[in-house]
């Protein structure tokens, strides 16, 4: 049995699950909350947490080698949207290395953490929310408005966990390239797509040229040259 | 120009990533050149070659000389940042566990979770390498006070790349 914890209302399920990690919980115990005061995002950013949302965090002990590690988040994108495609009725892009889009909007957002010997997945999935803030118009949506649905949050949030196991199982048992073929074939953002990247050493544009071994994206500038991408903003090109 | 400035110039390019620094004040004129371990861009080569092999490093800052100034030559006085203490057998490294982009504190403009000088001991975090939005703590595994840190904050790292180096208690 999985251990879940709900909470009606906690600061931040990232917090809690630091804690709960540092005790030695099992692989795959799950802290949720339906609304979070202080939610975390990439950065000391902080993540909109308002009710109809599903925010948790999932804490995964997978047994991969410490290098391998980062490809857990593409793994855990692939979780996700593959449970909303089957179980919500969407279809989703992912952009590298793990939002979840409907067309540009985002719908899911994941933030990982390795922290206390284990990864910490923080995944927030805009479910019931009829309208979002003037700031996240533009940029955010939910399944409520995309497919004019109520969706039972407690019912999605097993089978995204089911589902981000079975894609961890995957990076286990049959490696990164396995990961990698999947990640492919699920995103238009891994190859022939305009996007701006945002660095700490600036912003760079380009066309995603494919993936690395590792997982990075790689990406072509308009001089020809290429860049490999470990971490950092990617955004489609025109919306800047 | 005093060793006081020209100090302060070797800390600029050092904390800002910038490649080649050419100063001219009156007839003192000083040249610092970073030699190693200098990337500026984010940019990695597969098979975790050295990051410098790849460096795209940005425009030299290049004031021209004047015909007489002297040149009072100055890469000696710029050794990459801890070249000197990574052959000190009596200092421990702290090394990268992924490629990845190093962060020296939880969110931009926040305090550094470590400083030179500071006293650490086991568990303690010590920085953040961001890898495909996996967030890496990286913890002290021994007690010890920082002596060094050799990369700067947004700078891309190797797989095995010295971040810091400790002072065993």
């Amino acid at each position: 049995m999985r251990k879940v914890e709900w909470h009606e209302e906690i600061d931040s399920t990232m917090r809690r699950a630091g804690e709960m990690a540092s005790k030695g919980c099992e692989s795959g115990t799950i802290v949720g909350a339906e609304v979070q005061t202080a939610g975390q995002g990439r950065h000391g950013r902080t993540w909109e947490s308002q009710q109809g949302g599903l925010y948790f965090t999932m804490i995964l002990r997978p047994k991969v080698e410490m290098r391998d590690l980062p490809v857990v988040t593409l793994a855990l994108g692939l979780g996700v949207a593959d449970a909303l495609q089957m179980h919500a009725g969407v279809s989703v892009d992912l952009r590298w290395p793990n939002d979840v889009l409907v067309g540009e909007k985002k719908l899911a957002g994941i933030l990982t953490v390795w922290q206390e010997g284990a990864i910490l997945a923080g995944i927030g999935v805009n479910v019931g929310q009829a309208v979002f803030p003037e700031e996240l118009r533009e940029v955010a949506t939910s399944l409520a408005l995309e497919t004019q649905k109520e969706h039972d949050k407690q019912f999605l949030l097993r089978a995204i966990a089911a589902s981000v196991e079975s894609q961890v199982r995957i990076l286990e048992s049959s490696g990164v390239n396995a990961v990698l073929r999947l990640f492919a074939n699920a995103s238009s953002y891994v190859s022939g797509k305009r996007v701006t990247v945002e660095l700490p050493a600036g912003v760079v544009i380009g066309t995603t040229a494919g993936l690395t071994p590792e997982g990075f994206l790689v990406v072509r500038r308009e001089d020809g040259t290429e860049m490999t991408v470990t971490a950092g903003g990617v955004r489609p090109a025109n919306n800047h | 120009m005093t060793i006081e400035e020209i100090r302060e110039l070797i800390q600029t390019v050092c904390s800002t990533g910038v490649a080649e620094l050419e100063v001219q004040r009156g007839e003192n004129r000083v040249w610092i050149k970073r030699t190693a371990g200098v990337v500026t861009q984010e940019i990695h080569v597969p098979q975790h070659a050295p990051a410098a092999s790849v460096a795209a490093a940005p425009a030299p800052m290049h004031i021209p000389p004047a015909p007489a100034a002297v040149t009072i030559a100055a890469p000696q006085a710029a050794p990459a940042p801890g070249d000197a203490d990574l052959t000190d057998p009596t200092l421990e490294a702290v090394k990268s566990p992924i490629v990845g982009t190093f962060y020296e504190a939880p969110a931009p403009g926040a305090d550094a979770f470590v400083h030179v000088g500071d006293p650490i001991k086991p568990g303690k975090v010590l920085c953040i390498i961001e890898s495909m939005k996996l967030m890496n703590e990286i913890e002290a595994e021994i007690s010890g006070t920082i002596v060094k840190r050799l990369v700067d904050n947004g700078q891309p790292v190797e797989y095995g790349e010295t971040l810091y180096l400790v002072k065993p208690n």
